[in-house]
């Protein structure tokens, strides 16, 4: 998405992968695909060949361990149209196993080379392949006297096909048992497929001659083949306006000096059942006014519940949604990636130009993301969203009623610009609500606390609490009691 | 080399035989191709010229060896195949006329170079 696939470049026909490599591949090069059993990497080539037969480019799958009648039948299953992609079956038949007699009285290398290797050169010249997947390379291991020989074979090999301006992409399955290091010496770029535990990835090793995105990227084998989505990095930047998106609600913008400005990350924080996700949305109905769109991404409350609760007080948010000033997302446990959700956003923030994103809650993202390091990947979709000029929301729930003051549970107040907190107070004897600002990046804001109230109206904000200590307590006592009344 | 004798390729297993005589077919070496010992038997009864022989031991039994010195006595130059290293069977190949012993796979130039050499002295 944030950078065209420049001329030079050949396109592996998988978006996400595109984008890893800057593009593409370079042409006329050699990359090593490894991974083990079920990887993906059979299915990494038919993207690759019938990306290029779809533009003309002559293709040629050379296979020497699957049949090609089972590759047709499972890229024809995954929805792969082969037209104009050729076929090199080099595997074994099975009349080799009926023939019982198999010989032993030359090495394999020195019987079965020659034949497959003059298929493979009859071939090249005859189709002159612009794009060539060979599937696995290792299996030239066996045709190989020894190490020597087979390096040897492979390079003048892999320069053959080069010299035919074709780019190949081969295959290899490295384990501890039969390493693959020399392949990868020998190839141009390196795809390392891996099966973890929180699903696959896949991450390039050696990319020469061009620059590519590090790191470990989901992948995901879907019914359609791959598709990979690379991990957020917040490099790419939309100019914005620098201005300052008010709430709607005067006491609460008098609070904030004005609004939240666009390309911050505000955290709002409170217990459960104060009204963090009220007071966002309320900067959302402000922001459809004005004509702009807002998406909400909700981990833990269902979409109509919410609905529901906007309904009782005075947020539009069904009207919203009808005009597509508001989108209200689901964010299913456990079946996302904080790649693919990344992915999911930036889509949504590029194709429809969304201004205003709020998380709800980063607690429900930690839980329901499948992953390491999830608050680093919290924080860098965060600094895209912000450069990308947006308004964003972090409700952050903290487990205490009242009592000690702090901003979050999971530690990521450093990522805040702006910190909104929300707290119940016991005053006289009553529970009451406030809301009070405790950092401000950009602009000055009011010290003291507000009494707020979600009402059938929406929300309603105070004059300003003075006179009170003992707030942050949540068991504040008026410091001249002859000014209880107010 | 021309007017060469034929060469005596005893194997148990046909598929070797098969690529053994298509190699050396390809050099202009003509071979005999022997499979059971009853036609070995039959190929020594014979006055043919004979340049050299490779007998692979594996899939016979101890009678082998007796062919073998028959072999020798006839002046015939015998190398044996073996799968495997073995300082044994080394021994008993040369004690009973084997000039040398070959473990399969055989590097297919070096097998060349030593049947040249070979033939080229009878």
């Amino acid at each position: 998405m944030q950078s065209e696939p420049s001329l030079q470049r050949l396109s592996v026909g998988i978006a996400g992968l595109d984008e890893i490599l800057h593009g593409g591949f370079l042409p006329g090069r050699a990359y090593l695909v490894r991974g083990g059993p079920g990887a993906g990497k059979t299915t990494l080539g038919l993207h690759f060949l019938t990306h290029g037969a779809a533009h003309g480019e002559p293709a040629l799958f050379i296979t020497l361990e699957e049949p090609e009648d089972h590759i047709r039948k499972n890229a024809a299953a995954m929805g792969f149209d082969l037209e104009g992609v050729a076929f090199l079956d080099l595997s074994p038949t099975s009349e080799f196993f009926a023939k019982a007699e198999t010989y032993d009285i030359f090495s394999p290398a020195e019987v079965e080379r020659e034949p497959t290797t003059k298929k493979i050169v009859d071939t090249l010249a005859a189709l002159k392949p612009r794009r060539v997947f060979l599937d696995p390379m290792t299996q030239f291991r066996y045709l190989a006297s020894d190490l020597y020989q087979f390096r040897k074979q492979v390079l003048s090999f892999l320069r053959l096909l080069v010299d035919q301006g074709a780019t190949v992409l081969f295959t290899s399955e490295g384990s501890a048992e039969s390493p693959d290091d020399d392949l990868q010496f020998m190839s141009d770029g390196v795809l390392d497929l891996r099966h973890g535990p929180y699903g696959r990835t896949i991450a390039v090793s050696k990319f020469r001659g061009s620059d590519f995105a590090a790191g470990q990227h989901t992948m995901r084998i879907t019914a359609k083949g791959v598709e990979v989505f690379p991990r957020i990095v917040p490099n790419v930047r939309r100019e914005f306006k620098q201005e300052v998106i008010p709430s709607g609600v005067p006491e609460l913008d008098e609070l904030l000096n004005g609004g939240l400005e666009r390309g911050t990350v505000t955290i709002v924080t409170g217990p459960s059942g104060v009204g963090k996700t009220t007071l966002g949305l309320q900067f959302m109905k402000e922001a459809a006014d004005r004509g702009e769109r807002s998406v909400v991404y909700t981990f833990e409350e269902e979409v109509e519940i919410m609905l529901a609760r906007c309904d009782g007080i005075g947020i539009p948010a069904r009207t919203m949604i009808q005009k597509g000033t508001l989108s209200v997302t689901k964010v299913e446990l456990i079946q996302l990636t904080p790649d693919e959700f990344a992915w999911s956003v930036r889509a949504e923030v590029e194709q429809n130009n969304t201004r205003v994103v709020m998380i709800d809650s980063t607690a429900g993202y930690e839980l329901s993301m499948r992953g390491e390091d999830l608050i680093a990947h919290l924080h860098a979709l965060a600094k895209y969203l912000q450069n990308m000029g947006l308004v964003v929301i972090l409700i952050t729930e903290i487990h205490e009623m009242m009592g000690n003051f702090r901003v979050s549970d999971l530690g990521i107040s450093y990522l805040a610009d702006n910190v909104v907190f929300l707290r119940f107070l016991e005053i006289n004897g009553e529970l009451r609500k406030a809301v009070g600002v405790l950092k401000k990046r950009l602009s000055n804001f009011e010290k003291t606390l507000r009494e707020f109230e979600i009402t059938r109206e929406g929300i309603k904000v105070g004059r300003p609490l003075t006179g009170l200590r003992g707030i942050l307590l949540g068991t504040p006592e008026w410091v001249n009691p002859d000014e209880t009344k107010e | 080399m021309p007017h060469s004798p034929v060469i005596l390729a005893v194997d148990h297993n046909p598929h070797n035989l098969e690529l053994l005589a298509q190699f050396l077919g390809n050099q202009g070496i003509a071979t005999r191709c022997i499979v059971t010992i009853e036609e070995f038997d039959a190929a020594l009864g014979e006055s043919a010229p004979v340049g050299l022989a490779l007998v692979d031991i594996s899939g016979f039994d101890r009678s082998i060896w007796e062919r073998c010195e028959r072999l020798r006595d006839r002046g015939i130059p015998l190398l044996v195949l073996s799968p495997r290293h073995s300082a044994a069977l080394q021994r008993e190949s040369l004690a009973h006329g084997a000039r040398g012993v070959l473990v399969k796979p055989l590097a297919t130039r070096e097998l060349l170079g030593l049947l040249r050499n070979l033939m080229n002295e009878t």
